[in-house]
């Protein structure tokens, strides 16, 4: 540590540059992990509100609940609990007197898991089935408490009551409804009843028709989800590889170009040990102090970015990636380390 | 009186017909309060012969005695301290570490080595005796060569070293700092109590020398 920090305090600029080469990598991990996770967000923030486990929906919807059709005699074949809730999902076009906004309408029952899960955050609760709550996404688009808007298929319009946090299901905003409103606003014949089942309970007993999928097989088999997620695990992998490689550059060549001096110490009975703690240290200080710099970095772009932009700075999302990210500077003082452990002090006592 | 021996010390490198002998039954001693010269042409073995006596390798056959003890079969942590406690190695460049000051060349053996170094005292006396007292704040790159290889061989002494062992100390010095460097080693032999090998090519030495020794294909005899 101390030839380290004194080294540090000598070469300001040469270690200046390689903090800021870490802190820009780093910083760039921590970006696209947030927007990883706000993207992620605006598919499964719904249903991760509404705190369920699982899902049933009909075998043929392919693990689209927005697509899948379940029959009055399905439903009523289907024990539910107080675990579980009946709902209806349903794509839809918000028309009002603004522009055309595209929503997902969540048709919910009365005083079931879903509804008890709902938070208001400003507004009343829809009394009957004339009335909704909607995402607060949907009230920074222009729609807001009073307005009448109409959904999809549906014959009459109806009255927006009350704002719920930012809740997205898919990519879309969510409109909180009663399920009477999800079969005319689907289009569908009156045969059909709810998409699915959602609940919180082991696998309970369905009609055959219907197959069961837990909450990550849903979201996985949400159309761009996965391959957006692999996308972006890619891109963090690929990152952190990148870091481990500049860390093992840099060091390697400042090693190589300290071999004489470290020899000489060598000769004069400085432990080998010393002398890797030494790089070691090196390699955490330049870690540690990157990736504070990035974390600060990240606090004033979560200051400045619009709330439009998909990004949520999870801390300990951010935590896994710092620890990910020192890991592998260590990886990357490899190199060096192994250098100096076959340094040969006799190499610099002449010939 | 502490001594440093060779005996019969045969050293070799490679095998078959590249097989080169540096040292070849070699007897040498060096003891405290004197100056001993290893001299010879380039690659006669002189170096060989110094880090052999400061256990930075073994010999293939032979002992390395510190008054009783053998340090021919050290092992490479055993050899470490050895040399942290024992031996002073000044050497032709790269003495100093490039990023610390001369005060701190010091702070840093003392990291290393906290006990058993000089007293304060003694080490104040030491910096004004090299005339390198006033340079305490300064960084090698902002030394000449002279005051390099003083603060160099103050490094050297400050662990408090039976011996000296020093591989052309002069080699980047004009005459005058030669005599001088050269009267500085003679008196910290005699008055320090130290045994001080310098291996060097620069016959100007020889007058402070004690003993001389000559090595010529890696046979050596004493002038």
């Amino acid at each position: 540590m101390y030839l380290t920090l004194n080294e540090m305090n000598k070469e300001k600029l040469r270690y200046g540059l390689i903090i800021t080469v870490i802190t820009l990598i780093s910083y760039l991990i921590f970006i696209l992990s947030a927007l990883a996770l706000g993207l992620a967000q605006q598919n499964t923030s719904a249903v991760n509100d509404w705190g369920v486990t699982h899902v049933s929906m009909t075998s043929d919807a392919n693990g689209n609940l927005s697509q899948s059709l379940m029959t009055r005699e399905e439903v009523l074949n289907t024990k539910t609990t107080e675990h579980s809730a009946i709902i209806g999902v349903a794509p839809t076009i918000v028309k009002s007197h603004k522009s055309p906004i595209s929503a997902t309408f969540i048709g919910t029952q009365k005083n079931d898991l879903i509804d008890k899960s709902i938070r208001l955050t400003k507004g009343t609760w829809p009394k009957n089935q004339y009335e909704v709550l909607i995402s607060s996404e949907l009230s920074q688009k222009g729609l807001n408490i009073g307005d009448k808007i109409k959904l999809g298929m549906l014959s009459h319009s109806v009255l927006v009551v009350g704002y719920v946090k930012k809740l997205e299901y898919n990519m879309s905003p969510v409109i909180y409804g009663d399920l009477n409103n999800w079969r005319p606003i689907k289009g569908v014949s009156d045969q059909f009843y709810a998409s699915g089942i959602v609940r919180k309970d082991a696998k309970l007993t369905h009609a055959t028709n219907l197959k069961n999928y837990t909450k990550a097989q849903l979201f996985n088999k949400m159309p761009g989800y996965s391959a957006q997620n692999k996308t972006f695990i890619f891109m963090i992998g690929f990152l952190l590889v990148i870091s481990a490689v500049i860390v093992a550059i840099f060091l390697y060549i400042l090693t190589i170009q300290k071999i004489p001096n470290l020899a000489v110490l060598r000769a004069q009975g400085v432990p080998g040990k010393y002398l890797v703690l030494n790089t070691l240290s090196e390699t955490l200080i330049i870690m540690i102090v990157s990736v504070l710099i990035s974390a600060i970095l990240c606090g004033i772009t979560v200051w400045l970015i619009p709330a439009s932009v998909p990004m949520f700075f999870d801390i300990k999302l951010l935590s896994l990636a710092a620890i990910g990210l020192i890991l592998t500077g260590i990886i990357g003082a490899i190199v060096p380390v192994r250098i100096i452990t076959k340094i040969d002090p006799i190499s610099v006592i002449g010939g | 009186m502490t001594s440093l021996k060779l005996i019969d010390v045969t050293k070799s490198f490679g095998i078959g017909e590249s097989k080169v002998t540096a040292l070849d039954h070699i007897n040498f001693e060096a003891n405290s309060k004197e100056l001993t010269l290893i001299v010879g042409p380039s690659g006669s073995g002189k170096s060989t012969l110094l880090t052999i006596l400061g256990g930075l390798q073994s010999p293939n056959s032979g002992q390395v005695l510190l008054d009783k003890t053998d340090l021919s079969h050290f092992s490479k942590k055993q050899a470490d301290k050895f040399r942290l406690n024992n031996i002073g190695f000044v050497l032709q460049s790269y003495n100093l570490v490039p990023y610390l000051t001369v005060k701190k060349q010091f702070d840093l053996v003392e990291k290393v080595k906290p006990e058993g170094n000089l007293s304060s005292d003694t080490f104040k006396k030491y910096l004004e005796y090299l005339g390198i007292s006033k340079l305490l704040s300064k960084y090698p790159d902002q030394l000449s060569g002279g005051q390099t290889q003083r603060v160099a061989i103050a490094r050297a002494l400050y662990t408090n070293p039976q011996f000296i062992l020093a591989d052309e100390p002069t080699s980047a010095l004009d005459s005058a700092r030669v005599e001088e460097v050269a009267k500085l080693f003679k008196s910290i032999a005699e008055n320090e109590n130290k045994a001080v090998v310098i291996v060097t090519h620069d016959l100007r030495m020889r007058e402070y020398a004690d003993k001389i020794y000559e090595i010529v294909d890696g046979k050596i005899s004493k002038k």
